[in-house]
């Protein structure tokens, strides 16, 4: 971090493994999994954004749902700060909710229609605190001021917003409780253009004032490149490469993350002029059924032989990048 | 909403006018006798003698424009004097609509027999909903459970057995075999202690329970499905992302958004409900509108039955306009101006 | 309460059975279930049976018939007669004579005037009275006295029992009724739904087309009777389910008409809590032979119409195809089949009272296909190449249809069973009761348009004097487009030989005369084969062990006696 000193870990995702059972036939015997998240590992430093970044169906989402535990992982540990939450269950598991939050990517669909705003924003107050209405009140209009929102919205419906001022209602319900942490699923995506630097804008001013640490999913490498502290990349259930922002965008590692990368526009003209696409061949596999070996051998430019049979280590290339690929362990 | 609601009633005048009309045209053409269920010992002159009696001997138009005359103004003003007392104009030579096989007026018919029908058709939908709702709550919560199959074969049953095969194997088992309820219904059975108060559950019991099945079965679907949509919602998803209990989510966000539409199917079957049940009532003999209903097409009472399909009409027009409205007021997404 | 109901029944089980009957209301509540129920209790408005039954509790007629069909006095001292003068030697009038101290159930005398105004309702020209044919030939109805009842015909009546005899034709109580005259009828929705009578109960709730409830008359004549104190009147519902209510749960004394499948009623009677009760009058499942031409290619004005003769049917005017369709016929199995003890084999149109029936046609009881083959055989009708008989270019096929009903559609296949094998082409079809019955002119499909060969129904006659009924057959009640369809004369025959014997029956007062009179009248119609006669049909009721007194009559309402039933162990 900026001022060098050792960061503390918030976050500590370790061979998290989410498979969906998939049932078959007269009796809905079990017939394979989706493995939409196979065996990941990371961790996050308090005050950071870590940035998850992959293709739509990669996974990323699931993960971030996982860690929050609003799916029971198929295996694998989720310590957030310091406390293992794979387990937990019920009550345990709620009273740990107000530490970690998130904010989804449909603004629209994330709230209940037939509740008014103020009571979707303080509905966790009275399930967690024991508040009486008017500190509640108060609550609300504070929170609703600090994302930037009329206090007389409190009354309205979600219908009654656009797309932007729907995702600060959604932001202000997440920051309720006074979260550490919190997972932004994809929140600018159903997002106009202009209204997304909005919403960036808030999310980091927040994270600024309130010490917020972010799990920041998008498809969207730019927007990306602007929030994240570290980038993680996800292809089909894994994360094949994790590193500094500068260092991943500079430097790729992974042949995805280079095919990847490749395909963001550069802003600087020269570098555009002579920035060479490559193109991925192939469609993605079915994360029921993933090829065997690395997970990226059907569509990687570089594959070899040893690709197909046998499946990559997660290895830390020093400097905090970590890759999986045969190719890095030659060099 | 109100203005919208008035809007509705104002256009709903002349639909029920012209269904008015189409019903009588439809009774006139149809091919029946009021004297045809009279034995045959009876001579052709009398019959002629009693049609002309009835006024079948006038044209269509003129007894169209009786009946609404004495449906529209007489029935009302009388309905008014019997409230309030007062005697308005000459309530004596006033006439109301006669039923030709009774000769009684018919409102006073469909009076009597309200009481039998809101009771027994009546209570059977409101259990029906009550076992309904729970079932269709859990089958969409635990779907493919053990449970969600028995409730699905729970509603096919329900739903394709016909209710004179279920009132049957009710009244063969409970009343034939181990004597239990009564088989017949008895309409003059006051409830004035517990004592009475438990024969007339008794007697409702097979009936009610004959319907609510039905019933049920049709609305635990609806309430299944619905919760199935509303499962899969992202908002669900937040509801449990911001701690709330597996109960609040279900029983709060869920539930309550699934219920929008199912209050309003509900709604649109409460016509239902006055329109009796022809068939249940005939087999335990509850004889309330079902029964004077089909008794009245029998006999070609065409008063009668001109005027209980007019009054489910208007029911229908009504109970949609009311689903309308509770879905603009259980929906705050819709809006009506 | 309870304990005076103790004691009393200690009592009544002391003195024995003899004495539960010696007072009035002592046996509880009567229940009955008739599947069709009443509109309302004023048989004048409606001439159902259901209506006339139910009424029959509350009102009386002068006279009524027994189980045997005989006419007893009810209201009167003796039956009038021409022997005891009660009948003008000419027979244009007829007295009765009222038994002293009958009192209303609201405790005013009954008295001739009664029976003047009873007259006068039932036959104002806008009353629409559905009774109306038993005042036929009344040119007044007089008071001599407060207790003498004279009733004038225009002509001769030779059997005079007709106005105030039997159910259909009870006397209403004049103060009740003044101000329900002609047009006014309908109004009286108090005075029809509890109409104040002479007989043993009294309506205290009239739910109709539902429940009637009553209780005993307390003025009622005779001071011990009735033995039931109320009487739960129930409607709704079918005949199956009204009998299972009396034969299996017992919850009903009394269920009437049990049209049922013969099987089901005898494994209900197997239950052992009631029995069934059958009882047969005149009425006789028969088919009509269409005498004139129904071919659907002639014009309205000429298909089954009678034309003065002009336009008989191709084949069924002639006797011996008649003949030979009779004898296909198997009516022991239809009787099996169809109606079980409910029904008998029977070869007249007429088949009772004893004195009426004819014996001359018995032949018809046992089926002889070969002896029908034989008969068409010599009469000319010979196999065609498709098996169907023909002569002169007429094939024997024939259109036979019948009302919507599983028994009757099972006998419409068992006798095209046996016509094809006669050689005799059969098309079957069915209408449903209302339409058939129905009497719309506009409708091709009813049994009076008879725009069929053969057509089959069940017809009777109320009362025991078959004159009227016999009269239906004349040349002018043959229906036709100058009377709108109107007509009883269904199957068009038409001799002045049987006219000619209508005339005279008209004229004859000795019984045993006209005996003879109907029983040719009988025979001509089925010797002609106008009318094959296939079942004589009872009624069914059936009740319940417990019930004593029931005296099961289709003669009049079965409830006619309703004064003696009681309770037995």
């Amino acid at each position: 971090m900026a001022d060098g000193g050792d960061p503390r870990v918030l976050v500590r995702v370790d061979g998290l493994k989410m498979h969906f059972p998939i049932h078959e036939g007269l009796l809905r015997r079990q017939a394979g999994s989706v493995k939409a998240v196979d065996d990941i590992s990371f961790e996050i430093f308090e005050g950071e954004t870590l940035g998850l970044v992959g293709e739509s169906g990669c996974g990323k989402s699931t993960a971030g749902r996982t860690i929050l535990r609003l799916y029971q992982p198929t295996e694998g540990v989720i310590e957030i700060d310091g406390r293992d939450i794979s387990t937990l269950e019920g009550t345990a598991l709620r009273d740990l909710r107000p530490t970690m939050q998130m904010i989804f990517q449909d603004p629209q669909a994330s709230l209940n229609p037939r509740m008014t705003v103020g009571s979707i924003i303080a509905e966790p107050l009275s399930e967690h605190h024991a508040m009486n209405a008017t500190d509640r009140r108060n609550k609300v209009y504070e929170l609703l001021d600090a994302v930037g929102l009329n206090r007389d919205f409190a009354n309205r419906y979600p219908h009654e917003f656009s797309g932007g001022q729907r995702q600060r209602i959604g932001i202000a319900r997440a920051l309720a409780l006074n979260p550490k942490f919190i997972v932004c699923d994809e929140p600018i995506a159903a997002l106009d253009v202009s209204i997304q630097a909005q919403v960036v804008n808030l999310l980091e001013d927040l994270q600024e004032k309130l010490g917020l640490t972010y799990l920041f999913i998008s498809h969207d490498l730019s927007m990306v490149r602007h929030l994240a502290t570290r980038v993680a990349v996800m292809y089909l259930g894994k994360i094949v490469e994790l590193a500094p922002r500068d260092a991943l965008y500079n430097d790729p590692k992974h042949p995805y993350t280079q095919a990847l990368l490749s395909a963001v526009p550069n802003p600087d003209p020269k570098t555009e002029a002579v920035r060479e696409r490559i193109i991925l061949t192939g469609d993605v596999p079915s994360p029921a059924n993933p090829p065997q070996g690395c997970n990226f051998c059907t569509r990687c430019p570089k594959v070899m032989d040893r690709c197909r049979v046998e499946e990559p280590t997660w290895r830390d290339l020093g400097q905090g990048r970590y890759a999986a690929c045969h190719l890095l362990e030659d060099a | 909403m109100f203005t919208y609601t008035l809007r509705r009633l104002a256009f709903a005048v002349p639909t029920l006018l012209i269904i008015s009309f189409i019903i009588f045209v439809i009774l006139d053409m149809a091919p029946n006798d009021p004297t045809a269920s009279l034995p045959l010992t009876i001579p052709p002159e009398v019959r002629q003698q009693i049609r002309d009696a009835l006024g079948l001997d006038q044209p269509m138009p003129i007894r169209y424009f009786k009946w609404c005359v004495q449906f529209f103004w007489n029935e009302p003003v009388n309905l008014i004097e019997q409230w309030t007392g007062w005697t308005i104009g000459d309530s004596e030579s006033r006439l109301r609509v006669i039923s030709w096989q009774t000769r009684s007026p018919v409102v006073d018919l469909i009076a009597e027999r309200m009481p039998q029908t809101l009771w027994v058709v009546g209570m059977s939908y409101v259990v029906g909903i009550l076992i309904a709702i729970p079932i269709g709550v859990i089958s969409a919560y635990k779907q493919y459970s053990w449970f969600d199959q028995f409730g699905t074969l729970f509603s096919m049953a329900g739903f394709s057995v016909p209710t004179f095969f279920t009132g049957l194997l009710f009244i063969v088992i409970f009343s034939v075999n181990l004597q239990w309820f009564p088989s017949v219904y008895d309409t003059t059975h006051r409830v004035t202690d517990w004592d009475s108060f438990w024969f007339q559950v008794r007697q409702m019991i097979m009936p009610v329970m004959v319907l609510a099945l039905f019933n049920a079965s049709q609305i635990s679907r609806f309430m299944r499905a619905s919760m199935l949509d509303n499962l899969q919602q992202d908002y669900v998803r937040t509801a449990r992302a911001k701690g709330l209990r597996e109960r609040a989510v279900l029983l709060i966000h869920v539930l309550r958004n699934s219920m929008i539409p199912v209050v309003t199917v509900i709604a649109l079957g409460v016509p239902q409900i006055f329109g009796g049940a022809i068939i249940t009532e005939q087999i335990f003999r509850v004889n309330g509108l079902g029964q004077l209903l089909i008794v009245g097409i029998q006999s070609a009472d065409i008063p009668l039955v001109q005027t209980l399909t007019f009054i489910f009409a208007v029911l229908i027009v009504l109970f949609n306009l009311v689903a309308d409205v509770l879905y603009g007021i259980l929906d705050p997404r819709i809006r009506y101006d | 309460m309870r304990l005076t109901h103790l004691l009393g029944t200690a009592v009544v089980l002391a003195l024995g059975a003899s004495a539960a009957m010696a007072e009035r209301g002592a046996d509880g509540q009567l229940n009955i279930i008739y599947w069709q129920a009443p509109s309302t209790m004023n048989p004048f408005l409606s001439g159902g049976t259901k209506e006339v039954e139910a009424a029959s509790m509350v009102l009386e007629p002068l006279a009524s018939y027994d189980q045997d069909g005989n006419i007893v006095p009810r209201l009167v001292e003796q039956l009038p007669t021409v022997e005891n003068g009660g009948v003008a030697a000419d027979l244009t009038s007829i007295t009765w004579k009222i038994k002293p101290g009958i009192l209303w159930s609201d405790g005013t005398p009954f008295t001739a005037n009664d029976a003047v105004f009873t007259w006068q309702y039932c036959t104002h020209p806008e009353g629409g009275c559905s009774q109306s044919s038993y005042f036929d030939g009344v040119t007044s109805v007089e008071a001599v006295d407060d207790l003498t009842v004279k009733v004038i015909f225009a002509e001769p009546k030779p059997y005079p029992y007709t106005a105030f005899a039997g159910s259909e034709s009870p006397v209403l109580q004049a103060a009740q009724f003044a101000d329900c005259l002609g047009a006014k009828a309908p109004e009286c929705t108090d005075a029809n739904f509890g109409p104040i009578g002479t007989g043993p109960f009294v309506v205290t709730d009239f739910k109709p087309n539902d429940v009637i409830s009553l209780e005993a008359n307390p003025n009622y004549r005779e001071a011990d009777k009735p033995a039931f104190g109320s009487v739960l009147f129930k409607g709704g519902g079918d005949a199956a389910s009204a009998a299972r209510s009396v034969l299996e749960t017992g919850e009903f004394d009394y269920a009437w008409n049990l049209q049922i499948e013969p099987e089901i009623l005898t494994q209900m009677e197997a239950a052992g809590k009631g029995s069934v009760v059958v009882s047969f009058q005149t009425s006789v499942e028969r088919l009509h032979l269409n005498q004139t031409n129904a071919d659907s290619g002639l014009s309205a004005e000429e298909r089954s119409v009678y034309n003065d003769g002009n336009n008989p049917h191709p084949f069924l005017t002639d006797p011996e195809v008649g003949k030979a369709l009779s004898m296909a016929i198997d009516r022991e199995l239809l009787v099996e089949v169809g109606y079980g003890k409910t029904g008998q084999v029977t070869c007249n149109v007429l088949p009772a009272p004893e004195l009426y029936a004819s014996t001359a046609n018995d032949g018809c009881k046992t089926q002889d296909l070969e002896g029908a083959k034989a008969v068409l055989d010599a009469a000319g009708w010979v196999p065609g190449g498709d098996g169907v008989r023909e002569k002169d270019g007429v094939r024997l096929s024939v259109l036979y249809q019948t009302s919507t009903n599983s028994v009757r559609q099972g006998t419409q296949a068992l006798i095209k069973q046996w016509w094809n094998e006669l050689g005799v082409e059969v098309e079957l079809r069915n209408i449903d009761a209302s339409v058939f019955f129905g009497g719309d002119p506009a409708s091709p499909d009813t049994f009076q348009k008879f725009y069929a060969d053969i057509e089959m129904y069940t017809n009777n006659f109320s009362g025991a004097d078959p004159e009227a009924y016999m009269a239906n057959w004349r040349c002018s009640e043959i229906p036709g487009p100058g009377t709108q369809w109107q007509g009883s004369n269904i199957q068009r025959f038409c001799k002045p030989e049987y006219d000619a014997l209508v005339d005279e029956m008209a004229k004859t007062a000795d019984l045993a005369t006209r005996g003879e009179l109907a029983k040719a009248m009988n025979d001509m119609i089925i010797q002609e084969y106008s009318i094959i006669p296939l079942i004589h049909r009872g009624g069914t009721s059936a009740h319940a062990n417990t019930l004593g007194g029931v005296k099961m009559t289709d003669w009049d309402s079965e409830l006619w006696n309703i004064a003696d039933w009681h309770r037995v162990e």
